[in-house]
């Protein structure tokens, strides 16, 4: 029974990738279409299955906002009284990760009293739209502060305040920060980012920004961990 | 080009040698399964790689992630793809067996090819047993219980097996992560292995070929491109009918696994037939003084006997020639069993469907994907059930999963009931909402909500619906609004 199928024709079979070597024409010809057939249906069953593979792979869009998480009230009197240093200021970041449940993480940024003219003048790589605007969507300074996030606009590891130096350093790479954000050393191409911020009921709140590492512009990543 | 990556490497002609292939007496499309068996495979590992980008193996992790995978349309088309994959691929492999069977290809000097074949038709199984307990859900849970239950009635080790694939003493995050590890890398890798083999036995033998007397007078074909051509043909129509089922007919997520709820699992269709089987027999007998577990008989002792007899077939088959008068027996044989494997899985799906027709429905998927982190509230959390177990309990059975054990709700999707002033205020219209269900937008101190409510009008009785307005009214939070009695819902009027 399965003789049926057998070409009468095939005598020769020297050469398997090309079917042209020395049968009749007719042969050749649906040879040649068995061939490109063949090859066809595997190209269109690896389009079927790349086109979902591929889209899969991009991730959806980030949430819109992030949440505001309340500061403690004893350090921001701190940064009230505080002169010419940071204040370390914690709080509780709420995210969510995927399809996990809302996740939560002790988190800090760093807070600096700031005269609003002078602190224009010091960080012209915040305020560098027309008109002076800064190139971040929401007031800079309130209440007389300035919140920075802790990560290094270089590669993003978490830089520290430098008594001895009177700078914010970080450990990674060496970059260096005056008491205003502002890049003075090292490889980072713009100064420190700042965080929203705004008064709430007696006390104030920030939401968290990851910016890309490594630009000379402000370009939010994620509001996430 | 080819010719310089050729003189370096051998691909190319490696390549013509694999697809030089004398194939005896003719290209016949009686010869394609064991290639579409071998193109549902690479569909199995292209898809079931991919998912694993999106799956995460652990009891807190394994539902929700597969919940996305659900929500998002491209991933769910690859495990669609991977689900009916799985289903073609058994298919395949069983109609491959049986090709080989009639044709009596696994003669003298085929048994070794015939026992890996047989091998790998049993990784194959493992294989569909282990990916049906990942999306971890209800019917995963209870179908997984079912089969390690089994495994553990086999004889002197089979405890001790059960006990290892589960990880523990029960089911957990341990079985999940062991069942991962079975199915995405110890199968895979086996079957490869196993692929490899058969293929190399296959080319060291050639095609067995058609039956006949003189094998020597019959014309070699072509592998390539004649062949080929008929395997990718047939490969393709089982393609289009996997992806045409993946739009069609795609898997249902049930709620997430819960070892305390009641669930009539259903096996997957190539398990019915067992599954029939254990159904037909009572669970012991007995004969005299002796108490025989025909339970052991039917999951254990027969499937065993006979996956042996088909594995040593080519020793028991004894007869050289392959002509179908010589085989007669056998291939009467043959057909006897496979009307009863279809009358066991007939009877195994009936089965099955009347135990779950009398079961508690399974919530509508579109209730399950969206009901969010509900699942992940501790059980036993719930508010005061001392006061009210009947209203508690129809309250976690049927509302929990998409108001929350607390009450709480879902923000945008399915109100909160502790502390909503609807649910405390009037309790005619409470008792209207749990009865005719609520469709569209609704708004609740402020916040909107969107979800669907269900009427458990029919489902529920007049008393479990007074049992759970009490409850929800009195018991959520820090509700304490009045009770309702049975009559007030006989007597509801809109």
């Amino acid at each position: 029974m399965s003789k049926s199928n057998a070409d009468a024709s095939d005598g020769v079979h020297s050469n398997a990738l090309s079917p042209q070597d020395g049968d009749q024409d007719e042969t050749v010809s649906r040879r040649t279409f068995m061939a490109n057939a063949t090859l066809t249906i595997g190209g269109v069953v690896g389009l079927v299955l790349a086109v979902p593979i591929v889209g899969s792979l991009i991730p959806p869009k980030n949430a819109a906002a992030g949440s505001w998480a309340p500061l403690s009230a004893q350090e921001l009197d701190e940064l009230q009284k505080a002169t010419s240093k940071p204040v370390k200021l914690t709080f509780t970041l709420k995210y969510s990760d995927a399809y996990l449940p809302e996740q939560s993480a002790e988190q800090y940024c760093w807070g600096i009293k700031v005269d609003p003219e002078k602190f224009r003048a010091a960080r012209p790589d915040i305020f560098n739209q027309p008109g002076g605007k800064a190139d971040v969507d929401y007031s800079v300074v309130n209440m007389g502060f300035v919140i920075f996030s802790p990560i290094c606009p270089h590669l993003g590891c978490y830089y520290n305040w430098s008594e001895a130096q009177n700078r914010f350093m970080c450990p990674c790479h060496g970059s260096q920060y005056t008491f205003d954000g502002t890049h003075v050393a090292g490889p980072a191409p713009r100064g420190l980012d700042p965080l929203p911020f705004r008064e709430q009921s007696g006390s104030a709140e920030v939401t968290w920004i990851v910016y890309q590492s490594n630009t000379p512009n402000r370009i939010v990543v994620s509001y996430q961990a | 080009m080819l010719n310089w990556i050729d003189k370096r490497t051998g691909f190319v002609s490696m390549t013509k040698d694999f697809l030089t292939e004398d194939v005896p007496g003719g290209a016949s499309y009686w010869y394609v399964f064991g290639s579409a068996t071998l193109f549902a495979m690479i569909v199995q590992i292209v898809t079931g790689i991919f998912l694993t980008f999106f799956y995460a193996p652990s009891a807190a992790t394994a539902w929700e992630s597969t919940r996305a995978i659900y929500l998002n349309p491209y991933t769910h088309f690859l495990l669609s793809v991977h689900y009916w994959g799985a289903s073609a691929m058994i298919a395949l492999v069983f109609l491959h067996l049986l090709q080989v069977l009639i044709f009596g290809a696994y003669k003298s000097p085929r048994e070794l090819q015939w026992v890996v074949g047989v091998l790998l038709l049993l990784v194959t199984l493992v294989l569909g047993l282990t990916g049906y307990l990942l999306p971890w859900d209800m019917d995963a849970y209870f179908a997984s219980q079912v089969s390690l239950n089994i495994t553990g009635l086999a004889p002197i080790a089979g405890p001790f097996i059960q006990h290892i694939a589960q990880g523990g003493g029960g089911m957990g995050t341990e079985t999940i992560n062991r069942f991962f590890g079975l199915h995405v890398w110890l199968m895979p890798a086996a079957l490869l292995a196993l692929v490899g083999a058969h293929l190399t036995i296959f080319r060291h033998n050639g095609p067995a070929g058609p039956v006949v007397e003189d094998p020597r007078t019959l014309k070699p074909g072509r592998f390539w491109p004649d062949q080929m051509f008929m395997d990718g043909a047939f490969s393709f129509i089982v393609f289009v009918i996997i992806v045409f089922l993946a739009f069609a007919a795609p898997p249902y997520l049930d709620a997430k696994a819960d070892p305390t709820k009641f669930f009539v699992p259903y096996p997957a269709w190539y398990f019915l037939s067992l599954f029939g089987l254990l159904g037909l027999v009572p669970p012991e007998i007995h004969v005299g003084p002796l108490t025989i577990s025909l339970e052991l008989i039917a999951t254990i002792i027969v499937p065993t006997l006979f996956l042996l007899v088909v594995l040593l077939l080519p020793w028991l088959d004894r007869s050289r020639s392959r002509s179908f008068a010589a085989r007669a027996g056998l291939l009467w044989a043959t057909t006897i069993v496979i009307i009863g494997i279809v009358g066991l899985t007939i009877f195994g799906q009936v089965t099955t469907m009347i135990k779950q027709a009398a079961a508690p429905p399974s919530p509508p998927e579109s209730v399950v994907l969206s009901q969010a982190e509900a699942a992940t509230v501790p059980a036993g959390s719930s508010g005061s059930t001392a006061a009210n177990p009947a209203g508690a309990k129809v309250f976690s059975t049927n509302c929990a999963s998409c108001h929350g054990a607390q009450g709480t709700g879902v923000p945008g999707t399915f109100p909160p009931l502790a502390g909503n002033p609807v649910v405390t205020g009037d309790a005619n219209k409470v008792i209207g909402i749990v009865l005719d269900g609520l469709h569209g937008s609704i708004s609740v101190s402020g916040q909107t909500y969107n979800g669907m409510m269900p009427a458990w009008k029919g489902t529920l009785s007049n008393k479990d619906v007074a049992d759970v307005v009490t409850y929800i009214r009195g018991s959520l939070g820090s509700n304490k609004a009045s009770a309702v009695t049975e009559a007030q819902v006989a007597g509801f009027k809109p």
